[in-house]
C-alpha cells in the first residue's frame, strides 16, 4: 500500500515536472545549424535531376501547404481563389498567422522557424526581405521549387531584382506590383477647387510645387492636401536617388534628408498635411470627415476592406497619378528549406506569380495589381476593370503608368526597416518642435542609426 | 512492545514528500529563472551583433560595460550612442518612478487610514476597496490602449475633441508625445493602476496594529492627527519599507506601459525606461541583436537595484532596537566578565 502511494506520488511529481520541458522539445532539426542542412540538401541533389530549376527538390509528405503571413488580406483571398480554381486540391492550403503587422512577422518568423511547426511558404516585405533571402537557413532558392530563372521574366523587373539575393540567386517571387497614386475626394475638389475630372485634378497636383500651391489654397478652409506625413514619406522615400547604405554599410545622409525634413515641417506647420498618424483610427477618420483632400494610396489600399473603403465615408473618390510616381511596400512569397509540399508550393507560386492566365483572373477577382506588365496592359486595354470604391474608375489605368517607372534595383538594403523608422521618428520630433532645427534632427537621426548593429555612421 | 507495523510507520519520514512536492517549482525555477540569469551574466561579456551569441560570439571582457558606463569620444560611435541612451533612459526611469511613487504612497496611505479608522463610518467601504483595486486587474495593454484613446495625439482622441470643441482656431494637443505630458500621463497610469494594491498592503499593516492602542489613545484624548503621526505611522514602518522596496524594484524594471504607450512603430523616447531600452537592444535587430550591451545593461540594473535595496534597509533599520540589542550584548558581556572574575559574586 505504501509502495503504491509512494510510486503514485513519484509519478504525479514527474508528470508535473515533465510539463516544464514540453516547450523545450527537440530543436536539433531547427536552429541555425546550417552545415547539417546543406548536407541534407546536397543529398537531395544527388537523387534529383541535374537540370537546374526544372525539378522540384522538396518532398510531398506534408498534409497541407502552410503559408505564413501577418495578415489574411492577401493569403485569404488567394486561398479562396485556389479553392475555386483548383477543386481537387481545395482545402490543401492553410494560412498561418504570425504577428499582426509586417514588423511583428519579421521577428516572429525566426521564432516560428526555430520551432517544429510546419512551414512551406512565407511572405516577406520589401523593407526586410533581404534579411531572409540572404540567409540560407531561412529560405531556399526558387529553382528548388522547379522554376528556372526565366520563369520570372514576365514579372516586373524590379520585383525580380529585389528578390535576388547577394549571390544572384532568385529566392522569392511576388504576386503583385505596388505602384501608388493620389486618391482624392471628388466632392471636396469640386466645391473648393472647381475640379471636375481626374485630368483637371492632376493639373493641380502635377508636381510638388503645384501640390504645395494647391495646399496653400485649401489650408484656410481646414482641409489638408495630404493625408499624413507617413503617406508623403512613401512618395518621397521612393524617389530617393540612392540606397540608405553604401557598399560598406555606411549610412548615406544626403540633401534628400534635409529637403524632406524641411518640406515636412512646412506642411505640418501650415496644415498642408493633417497631424494624424498612419495606421491609427484617425487616419481613416480624416477621410470620412472631409479633413483631407486626398490620400497617397497604392494598389493594396484600394481593394475590399482596405484603407480606401475605411476612409471613404459618404464622399466620392477618384484616383490620379499625383506629384510623382512611387511604389509602396510589396510582398514576396519565399520558400522555406523545410518545405514538405514541393508540388503544392510550386503550384501555388505558379498560380499567383508565374502563370499569366490565372494571374489575370486573380487580378479581376481581387482587384490585385498582379506582377505581370503584359497582363495588366491587357486588363487596362480591355477596360473591363471597374472599381466601385472609386466610382467605377479603373485604378489600373492610372497605376499601370506608375508601375512602369518603378525601379528599386540597388536601392534597398537589409537595414531599411530600421533606418526608415529612425528617420521618420526624427522627422516626427522635428515637426512637433522637440528639435530646434533640421541640423539637430539629422544629428539625432545619425545617432539613432549608429545604434544599429552592423552599420557605421560618420 | 511495538509491533512490526508500528515500527515501520515510525520509520517513515514524511519530510521527503515535502521535497518531492516542491521539486517541480525548483526545477521550473532553475530552468526558467536561474539559468537565464546566469546566461545573462555570461552574455554581458560577449560581443554584439551575432545571431546566437553564446555559440558564435567572441569574448570581449568588460568592453560592453565600459561602453554603457563611459561611452566613447566619437559622437557617432555605437558605444557613445548606447551610453547616452542608457543615461537618458535611466533618467526617465527615475523621474517616472519618483513621480508615481510619491503621489501613490500619499494617496494609498490616506485611503488606508480612512478605511481602517474606527471612528470614520464610510458607507459601501467594501465596494470602494474593490473599485480601487480594479485597475490593477486590467492588463497593461488594455490600459495603454485606453489612455491612448483618451490622450492620444490624434484630433479624434477624447481630450483633443473636448479641447478642439472649446473654441475656434485651436491646435490639437500632442499629449502622448510631449516630453512632460507623456511622462505625467505614464506616472498617472502607474499611480492609478497601483494605488489600490498599495492601499490594501498598508491596510493590512494598519489592521495588524493592536486596536487596544487606538482605544487607549482615544481615552487619553488624542485627536486623529496625533493618532496618525504618533501611532499609525511609526507602527506601520516595516510595511512602508516593504512597499518602498517592492515599488522601487518594480519601478526600476518598469516596462509595460512605457513600452506600449505610443502609436506607430517607434517608442516614445521621453518615457523610454531602462527595461524598454534593454528589450529593444536585443529585439529590434533580431538577426544581429546587441545582446552584449543588452545583457550588460541588465547586469548593471541588477546591481543598482541590489545596492538601492540594501541602502533602503540600512537607512530604515530600527535604530532603537539595534541600540537595545547592542546594550544588552554589552551588558551580557560585562556580566560574563564579572562572573569569570568574581566567581559569581558581584561585589
Amino acid at each position: 500500500m505504501n509502495k503504491l502511494k509512494k510510486s503514485l506520488a513519484l509519478i504525479a511529481t514527474l508528470a508535473i515536472a515533465s510539463t516544464a520541458f514540453v516547450a523545450c522539445g527537440d530543436d536539433s532539426s531547427s536552429t541555425g545549424d546550417s552545415s547539417s542542412k546543406t548536407d541534407s540538401s546536397s543529398k537531395a541533389d544527388d537523387s534529383s535531376s541535374k537540370a537546374e530549376g526544372s525539378e522540384i527538390k522538396f518532398g510531398d509528405d506534408g498534409d497541407v501547404l502552410s503559408v505564413l503571413c501577418w495578415t489574411a488580406d492577401d493569403i485569404g483571398k488567394m486561398i479562396e481563389f485556389w479553392d475555386t480554381n483548383n477543386a481537387e486540391q481545395a482545402g490543401k492550403v492553410k494560412y498561418v498567422n504570425v504577428g499582426s503587422k509586417g514588423q511583428e512577422a519579421r521577428e516572429g518568423y525566426v521564432n516560428y522557424f526555430n520551432g517544429d511547426e510546419d512551414v512551406d511558404l512565407f511572405v516577406v516585405e520589401a523593407d526586410w526581405i533581404l534579411e531572409y533571402i540572404n540567409n540560407d537557413t531561412f529560405s531556399a532558392p526558387m529553382s528548388d521549387l522547379g522554376f528556372a530563372d526565366s520563369a520570372f521574366d514576365d514579372q516586373y523587373a524590379y520585383t525580380k531584382a529585389v528578390a535576388t539575393d547577394s549571390n544572384g540567386v532568385i529566392k522569392a517571387s511576388s504576386w503583385q506590383a505596388t505602384p501608388g497614386a493620389y486618391v482624392y475626394n471628388v466632392d471636396l475638389a469640386k466645391e473648393h477647387l472647381g475640379v471636375n475630372t481626374p485630368e483637371e485634378m492632376q493639373e493641380k497636383v502635377k508636381d510638388w510645387d503645384t501640390f504645395t500651391a494647391t495646399a496653400k489654397e485649401l489650408a484656410p478652409k481646414g482641409i489638408a492636401m495630404a493625408d499624413t506625413l507617413g503617406g508623403m514619406w512613401q512618395v518621397w522615400q521612393y524617389n530617393r536617388s540612392q540606397a540608405w547604405l553604401d557598399a560598406d554599410n555606411k549610412l548615406q545622409v544626403d540633401e534628400f534628408c534635409t529637403e524632406y525634413a524641411n518640406l515636412a515641417k512646412e506642411y505640418y506647420d501650415n496644415g498642408y498635411v493633417t497631424k494624424e498618424a498612419q495606421w491609427t483610427d484617425g487616419w481613416a477618420t480624416i477621410g470620412t470627415q472631409g479633413k483631407t483632400m486626398g490620400y497617397f494610396f497604392c494598389t493594396w489600399c484600394l481593394g475590399a476592406n482596405a484603407q480606401l473603403e475605411k476612409s471613404k465615408g459618404d464622399y466620392t473618390w477618384n484616383i490620379t497619378a499625383g506629384p510623382s510616381s512611387y511604389a509602396w511596400g510589396g510582398s514576396w512569397l519565399a520558400v522555406s528549406p523545410e518545405c514538405d509540399n514541393g508540388q503544392l508550393a510550386h503550384d501555388f507560386v505558379e498560380m499567383f506569380t508565374v502563370n499569366p492566365e490565372t494571374m489575370k483572373e486573380y487580378a479581376l477577382f481581387k482587384g490585385e495589381f498582379v506582377n505581370n506588365p503584359t497582363v495588366m496592359k491587357e486588363i487596362v486595354d480591355e477596360g473591363s476593370n471597374k472599381n466601385d470604391l472609386l466610382g467605377g474608375q479603373d485604378q489600373f489605368a492610372v497605376l499601370y503608368e506608375a508601375a512602369s517607372k518603378i525601379d528599386m534595383d540597388g536601392k534597398i538594403t537589409a537595414y531599411d526597416a530600421q533606418i526608415k523608422d529612425a528617420f521618420n521618428n526624427s522627422v516626427d520630433k522635428l515637426v512637433k518642435g522637440e528639435f530646434a532645427d533640421v541640423d539637430t534632427m539629422i544629428n539625432e537621426f545619425k545617432k539613432e542609426c549608429a545604434k544599429i548593429e552592423g552599420i557605421s555612421v560618420e | 512492545m511495538a509491533t512490526a507495523a508500528q515500527r515501520r510507520i515510525k520509520s517513515v519520514s514524511y519530510a521527503k514528500y515535502g521535497y518531492i512536492f516542491t521539486a517541480p517549482f525548483f526545477i521550473v525555477y532553475c530552468i526558467f529563472m536561474l539559468w537565464p540569469l546566469i546566461q545573462t551574466f555570461q552574455l554581458a561579456f560577449y560581443d554584439n551583433g551575432v545571431f546566437e551569441p553564446l555559440k558564435n560570439a567572441e569574448f570581449v571582457g568588460f568592453d560592453n560595460f565600459k561602453a554603457i558606463l563611459f561611452g566613447d569620444s566619437n559622437e557617432f560611435s555605437q558605444a557613445a550612442v548606447i551610453h547616452e541612451e542608457f543615461l537618458s533612459t535611466m533618467k526617465n526611469t527615475i523621474i517616472i518612478w519618483v513621480g508615481n511613487f510619491i503621489p501613490q504612497i500619499i494617496l494609498s496611505l490616506v485611503l488606508a487610514v480612512w478605511f481602517t479608522d474606527l471612528r470614520v463610518k464610510i458607507p459601501g467601504k467594501q465596494f470602494f476597496k474593490v473599485v480601487m483595486y480594479m485597475p490593477n486587474i486590467i492588463t497593461a495593454a488594455s490600459v495603454a490602449g485606453l489612455f491612448l484613446s483618451l490622450f492620444g495625439d490624434s484630433q479624434y482622441s477624447v481630450i483633443n475633441q473636448l479641447y478642439l470643441s472649446g473654441g475656434e482656431g485651436r491646435e490639437q494637443l500632442m499629449l502622448a508625445t510631449g516630453v512632460w505630458s507623456s511622462r505625467i500621463i505614464v506616472m498617472f497610469i502607474q499611480v492609478w493602476m497601483w494605488f489600490g494594491n498599495t492601499m490594501i498592503m498598508l491596510m493590512s499593516g494598519i489592521m495588524s496594529i493592536n486596536t487596544s492602542i487606538y482605544e487607549a489613545c482615544e481615552i487619553d484624548g488624542a485627536n486623529s492627527r496625533q493618532t496618525f503621526w504618533r501611532i499609525t505611522l511609526p507602527l506601520l514602518k516595516s510595511m512602508m519599507v516593504y512597499t518602498l522596496l517592492t515599488s522601487m524594484i518594480g519601478g526600476l524594471q518598469m516596462f509595460d506601459i512605457p513600452y506600449m504607450f505610443h502609436t506607430g512603430a517607434v517608442i516614445n523616447d521621453n518615457i523610454k525606461t531602462v527595461a524598454v531600452f534593454i528589450y529593444e537592444l536585443f529585439h529590434k535587430n533580431y538577426m544581429k541583436p546587441s545582446s552584449g550591451y543588452s545583457a550588460a545593461a541588465s547586469v548593471i540594473l541588477f546591481f543598482i537595484t541590489g545596492i538601492l535595496g540594501a541602502l533602503v534597509f540600512y537607512v530604515q533599520r530600527d535604530k532603537d532596537a539595534i541600540e537595545i540589542k547592542r546594550k544588552r550584548k554589552a551588558a551580557m558581556k560585562e556580566a560574563k566578565r564579572k562572573q569569570a572574575m568574581g566567581g559569581g559574586l558581584g561585589l
